[in-house]
């Protein structure tokens, strides 16, 4: 350990409380925006200097790159509007080249001039033999599998992937809970949602396909989750499926459909990460650890997590497609 | 061997007709022709591909469940035509397909 590196991690431990703190003391909307970029490049940084090159990528790459774009374009965004309301006069803003009809447009656009053609088959040879060689060259390394394996025989399922997910890792599984929580949260702090204003689409097709695929779709999810102990599938896989069987009914029955209750909706939507922390919780207590399991209670621990947080992802997919709080909640 | 064959000509042959079906909704001018080109090839393209994959199956549990993707993507992909179409006739097409 080197004195100058100690000093180094001091500056960019201070650098990135400093920042993090002036991003949000700020007023200055843009200026808050720079300072975010910044603080994600030095997280970034930070995730070097603990070894973890992988993570400082995606962080540069995504908390300080795609994320930094998005906000500016959003402030862009903002400030035309405000200019708008402020003039008090309606006035249409060119079409801007990261719009959602984008890709439309591109696509019928005439065909690029042939001059273009040659650096862009160019590139995509260059990037294909690149994939191509990387494919090639991978390490020969085995990775963890060995010892998942060995210890296969406590973890209380049948499949090495729910083993790692729910029993080894289960700390990086209980947060991905937490996370698709948060964003429902952050989805319903923005406000109410109206009724999706589209009329359902008249005729019987739709009607009659939905009647037959969502109890397919129903008991799909029910096996997928079920089959989780012993072959692929799982908690997140079944959420999946039947949350989009319940963005259907959403679609096809807008207005015919009861709005589910605030407190039970609220129940089924934290479910899984509370029972998640209960369970977790009990094993610290327990003498396992946290998020740890007693052996013989493995398997059926697993599985109750599973149930409640295929309920969660599901109803979470469901609220999030519709975004808002359910009406008639004034909390 | 001969299964192995089988399997590679078929989803050779269900790809050709994704790439078409593909390449008809890039290049046809309006909604319904463009739904005519993804349905059918998409179908028959992923009915290929299955069938492809059946040689490949383990028993009659996977080939069921194959069939039954096959089934369950026809009726999906047949309700979600039929609506674009619907809504086009009623509607008229979107403004970015000018």
């Amino acid at each position: 350990m080197n004195v100058l590196l100690v000093l180094f991690d001091l500056v960019l431990l201070a650098g990135i409380v400093g920042v993090a703190w002036r991003c949000l003391a700020s007023t200055d909307l843009f200026r808050a925006v720079v300072l975010f970029i910044t603080f994600g490049l030095l997280l970034a940084l930070a995730w070097v200097r603990l070894e973890a090159p992988d993570i400082a990528l995606a962080e540069a790459a995504i908390g300080a790159g795609i994320t930094g774009a998005l906000l500016l374009v959003t402030l862009e965004r903002l400030r035309s509007i405000m200019a708008e309301r402020r003039s008090g006069r309606r006035h249409t803003p060119p079409p801007d080249p990261t719009g959602p009809h984008a890709l439309l447009r591109a696509l019928h656009d005439p065909p690029p001039e042939r001059r273009t053609f040659l650096p862009a088959l160019t590139f995509a040879l260059v990037v294909g033999g690149l994939l191509v060689t990387a494919l090639w060259h991978q390490p020969q390394s085995v990775g963890l599998e060995p010892v998942v394996d060995a210890h296969m025989d406590i973890s209380g399922v049948d499949h090495p992937i729910t083993a790692v997910l729910l029993n080894f890792r289960a700390y990086d599984t209980f947060l991905e809970l937490a996370i698709v929580l948060i964003a429902l949260l952050g989805a319903w702090s923005l406000g109410r949602h109206d009724l999706i204003p589209a009329r359902p689409a008249p005729g019987p097709i739709l009607p009659g396909t939905l009647r037959l695929l969502v109890p397919v779709a129903v008991v799909t999810g029910v096996y997928v989750l079920w089959a989780g102990s012993h072959a692929p599938g799982g908690a997140f896989q079944a959420g999946a499926i039947l949350g989009a069987a319940g963005i259907l009914l959403v679609l096809a029955r807008p207005r015919q459909l009861p709005m589910a209750p605030g407190t039970p909706l609220r129940l089924g939507i934290t479910a899984g990460v509370v029972l998640f922390l209960l369970v977790g919780t009990y094993g610290l207590v327990a003498g396992h650890g946290f998020l740890g399991y007693a052996d013989a209670w493995a398997y059926p621990l697993i599985i109750l997590i599973e149930v409640a947080a295929t309920l969660s992802i599901a109803l979470t997919l469901v609220a999030l497609f519709v975004a808002g709080r359910p009406a008639g909640d004034d909390t | 061997m001969i299964a192995n064959a089988l399997t590679v000509i078929l989803i050779f042959a269900g790809l050709v007709f994704f790439a078409a079906g593909t390449a008809g909704l890039l290049r046809f001018p309006d909604v319904y022709s463009r739904l005519h080109a993804l349905t059918k090839a998409d179908n028959v393209g992923l009915g290929l591909v299955i069938l492809g994959l059946m040689f490949q199956a383990g028993g009659p549990a996977d080939i069921l469940k194959l069939l039954l993707i096959w089934v369950l993507v026809l009726a999906a992909g047949t309700t979600a035509a039929h609506m674009v179409a619907q809504r086009t006739w009623t509607h008229g097409e979107f403004e970015s397909d000018r």
